[in-house]
């Protein structure tokens, strides 16, 4: 029988000997850092997905240099690179589907530069979003995107995936803080795209390159926008009967004018979740739960939670609290915070979706992703930004049940489908990976996916880095498309 | 003119309705006339002139207000003036959702009036002022007072529709306010100068429109001073829009004494805007500058216009981006510079550092870029006879192999604006 090392491997329709790959990487990388052997590999084929897909091998780089040298050995080889952060990504974006050499890059952790005159930072890629903050924070500054797994996302991992978060209402997503990225390119050459000052001249190929979830190049060094801390900050959470009268409580805030930072949606599922794993006082008998906040100076944050309210009032708000200390906004924020980990007590399975709808259609859409739940027999929980329109249905389920899995992701796709048809999105935060490659379809014609083709042709790497991801198409990836399809819907029709 | 010539401009020509073809005199581009100015109506006539003039190897220069001709390299060829202002249609506007639709023709002044209904706006401040059409102010990405402190363009499009130079029309993003579906390439096109496509619709996120907008002109007896206040006014979290240093000359240049000044304007609720006033006087007094008196908006817009340059005078504009903690050094250099008429100033929060002079040695232009590029940023010609932009790099920043692989894919023929980001590009 044949050692793993010398498995004979079909890729890209040649057979390829395994072992001289790795035994490249490792005489660039140090062996320590080159993992090969099938039960370490093992570790590496999933991130926060249902899917599964196995590299060839594991490569640990610890500078653009070794990064450059990475790519250029998967070249030679014939291999994909497919880059990893800490594996937090909810939509297969990191999986290996074609194999290859999984980049990971959580040794290039540091923090190099902090530049509080000038509010800005220089980091790697592998480091932790919210390390970063706590870094920032003495100096009274902050790095605004702050998706829900900050504590173990990585800034690399949301510069792929353009990385939201509650507080992107106001700040916007990750992009909007990204000066500029160094980043390793389908040749190996080393690039930097924008510069340490904003509107640098040229293509905006910063902005092009931050979303693009690993398929252009790989970002070895990252310049972040920091913020100051505002002087004053509000947080209120108010009780609902349902999740309809929460949501037009969303629109009544808007209607005045005040635009919080954040305004979070728990329906009730996601309440008794969050209570049943630890009392954080939310009523048992809430339908809905929202949690807003508003910053700024002292004065206007004053006046700005008066009309946030006031308008929590008139939509029914039945209870409302408002934290007056840092103790009583984490106690808050708490329930938010610990809303995701609190399904998997209750559930020994979940599916975390991720759509957008104009923030007007909330109340019709939240109403038909119940009724869709119902229909397929799932127990689905809600919890999201709410003031973004930003969806996260978390369809609850057991993957030991035959078939559960399967229904699970035709209703995700239903619901997808339901926020293409009210004029939304397929992805507000999560990127579109593997699982919503063939949803893009629903909301792009041909020429458009075609046009975003013609940026990949660009950047040369056409399907060295991560390929089959975002675009349903690619050498080798339209079997995969095709029964991906299959699976996940009985062809929709195409939306344009 | 050759046959093959004039059968592909009769093509060009036939795209649109007889009546939508314009005199070609007033579309002069650095001296030169167009053979051909049309003013497509609609994404479809935009998309068949454009497929028309591809197939017949002409060269198309998108206008709109006609403000930003001398912004990159001068034009290699120009054969067809496609005039955008009659899109001028608002497609949707959802104030509840604070999101608009509208074609790239829309003068930024027109939308204003129409959010204004709804005491919304976009809140953009980019040069020379108002009267830019939205495809324009998206092409250009050209920064105001208020970058640092609110969004850029690109951080306000949802979405775009794009005519490429085949022809195909294509759509990216959408409607809806957070969106991460497919490459963002309506963030490449913002800033692109039309070099992979025309612009015909953008979809944006609106804001409220605040209910007390003030500004306040502070003045200092040198610029180290102005630097001082500029940065214990940011340095402060008060509702600020724009905190700008003008040299002497450029205060001269909107009205003020010949100082140097601090130009602040503050927007937000009465309570914000009134509590960011009386800081600014506290600042004002610590830092012993000479008064604190406020001024009227059109103060900005003037500083607007100076930033555009004038096409009529010729004149010259640089546009240097640097860390704010450099920005006096660097504009004290650039005011100090030998130039006829030169007036600079700087936006702290964005580094930016704007110079106007009547006329510039191109050996001027690239001793400025050497101070930039020295403190990690860059250097940008805004405005300059076609001499100067010919003779320097007018953008001297960027990775250009990435760049031509790009305009490759999008514009393989370089129909539209051919030259403008350098030799062949």
């Amino acid at each position: 029988m044949l050692s793993p090392l010398t498995q004979i491997r079909v890729r890209f329709g040649r057979h390829e000997a395994r072992s001289p790959l790795v035994a490249d990487l490792e005489a660039a990388l140090g062996r320590e850092h080159v993992l090969s052997a099938p039960e370490d590999l093992a570790g590496y084929e999933y991130d926060a997905t249902i899917e599964r897909a196995r590299p060839d091998a594991v490569a640990f780089p610890a500078s653009s240099a070794e990064v450059s040298a990475v790519v250029r050995i998967a070249r030679a080889h014939g291999v994909p690179v497919v880059p990893r952060g800490s594996g937090t990504g909810l939509a297969g974006g990191a999986l290996a589907v074609q194999g290859g050499v999984l980049c990971v890059m959580t040794r290039m952790n540091r923090i190099l530069e902090i530049d509080a005159r000038n509010r800005l930072a220089v980091v790697e890629p592998g480091v932790i979003n919210l390390h970063l903050q706590e870094a920032v924070a003495p100096l009274g500054l902050t790095y605004a995107p702050d998706p829900s797994s900050q504590r173990v996302c990585s800034l690399g991992g949301n510069v792929a995936t353009n990385s939201g978060g509650p507080h992107t209402l106001v700040y916007g997503s990750t992009v909007n803080h990204i000066l500029g990225v160094e980043v390793v390119l389908a040749d190996g050459r080393v690039t930097f795209l924008g510069s340490r000052v904003p509107d640098a001249p040229g293509i905006d190929l910063r902005g092009l390159f931050v979303g693009s979830e690993g398929t252009l190049g790989v970002a070895t060094k990252i310049v972040v926008r920091l913020v100051r801390v505002p002087e004053a900050l509000r947080t209120m959470l108010a009780v609902f009967d349902g999740v309809e009268a929460a949501s037009e409580a969303v629109s009544a805030v808007i209607r005045r004018g005040v635009i919080p930072v954040a305004m979070e949606m728990l329906d009730r599922p996601i309440i008794e979740a969050v209570q049943h794993q630890k009392d954080v006082g939310y009523p048992s008998d809430a339908g809905a739960v929202l949690l807003l906040e508003v910053e700024g100076l002292r004065e206007s944050v004053e006046q700005d939670a008066a009309a946030v309210i006031e308008a929590l009032e008139v939509s029914g708000a039945r209870g409302i609290r408002v934290a007056d200390s840092d103790e009583e906004r984490a106690a808050l924020w708490e329930g938010r915070k610990s809303a995701i980990g609190a399904i998997g007590a209750v559930a020994p399975n979940f599916y975390l979706l991720d759509g957008v709808v104009p923030r007007t259609k909330l109340p019709e859409v939240m109403r038909g992703v119940v009724e869709l739940s119902e229909r397929y027999g799932f127990n689905c929980g809600n919890v999201f930004h709410a003031g973004d329109g930003n969806l996260h249905p978390n369809i609850m389920f057991d993957e030991l049940v035959p078939g559960a899995s399967a229904r699970v992701l035709e209703l995700g796709g239903e619901i997808m489908r339901l926020c293409v048809d009210a004029g939304g999105s397929i992805t507000g935060e999560h990127g579109i990976g593997l699982e919503k490659r063939s949803y893009m379809e629903w909301v792009f014609s041909p020429a458009d996916l075609e046009a975003m083709g013609r940026v990949r042709l660009a950047f040369g790497g056409d399907e060295l880095f991560n390929p089959c991801k975002i675009l349903p198409t690619g050498r080798g990836c339209g079997q995969a498309h095709a029964a991906e399809i299959r699976r996940h819907l009985q062809t929709p029709g195409v939306y344009v | 003119m050759s046959s093959v010539l004039t059968a592909g401009l009769e093509a060009v020509r036939t795209a649109v309705p007889p009546e939508r073809q314009r005199a070609t005199e007033g579309y002069t581009v650095d001296g030169h006339a167009p053979r051909l100015a049309l003013q497509p109506a609609d994404r479809h006539e935009v998309a068949s002139v454009l497929a028309a003039a591809n197939e017949a190897g002409l060269a198309v220069v998108p206008q709109g207000a006609r403000t930003a001709l001398r912004l990159g390299a001068p034009l290699e060829r120009y054969d067809i003036t496609l005039d955008s202002r009659a899109l001028d249609r608002v497609v949707a506007y959802e104030p509840e959702d604070l999101t608009m639709t509208v074609e790239a023709g829309v003068t930024l002044e027109a939308l204003r009036a129409r959010l204004g209904e709804h005491d919304q706006e976009l809140p953009v401040d980019a040069p020379p002022g108002d009267e830019v059409t939205i495809g324009g102010l998206l092409a250009t990405a050209r920064p105001g007072a208020w970058r640092g402190h609110l969004p850029g363009q690109r951080d306000l499009v949802l979405g775009m529709t794009v005519a490429l130079p085949d022809g195909t029309l294509t759509t990216s993003g959408g409607r809806v306010v957070k969106n991460v579906s497919g490459y963002d390439l309506h963030r490449m096109h913002t800033g692109a100068l039309g070099a992979l496509g025309v612009i015909v619709e953008a979809s944006f996120k609106l804001a409220p429109r605040p209910a007390s907008v003030r500004s306040v002109a502070i003045r200092c007896t040198q610029t180290a001073q102005a630097e001082a206040i500029a940065f214990d006014l940011w340095d402060r979290t008060l509702a600020t829009r724009a905190i700008s240093l003008l040299t002497p000359a450029a205060a001269e240049s909107v009205g003020l004494t010949s100082m140097p000044h601090v130009l602040v304007e503050f927007g937000g609720s009465e309570a914000a805007v009134s509590r960011s006033l009386r800081d600014l006087h506290d600042a004002a007094a610590l830092g012993h500058a000479l008064g604190a008196d406020e001024v009227e908006a059109s103060m900005w817009a003037l500083l607007r216009r100076l930033a555009a340059g004038d096409d009529v005078r010729g004149d010259v504009v640089l546009r240097l981006g640097v860390p704010p903690s450099d920005v006096t050094r660097v504009l004290d250099a650039a005011a100090a510079i030998d130039a006829p008429g030169v007036a600079a100033w700087a936006h702290l929060a964005s580094g930016a550092v704007l110079v106007r002079a009547d006329a510039i040695e191109p050996a001027r232009v690239l001793e400025l870029r050497a101070l930039a590029v020295e403190s990690g940023g860059f250097l940008q010609i805004e405005a300059a006879p076609a001499a100067v932009r010919s003779e320097v790099d007018p953008f001297g920043a960027g990775d250009l192999v990435l760049s031509a692989q790009l305009r490759a894919q999008f514009d393989p023929c370089l129909t539209i604006n051919p030259g403008r980001w350098g030799r062949g590009l």
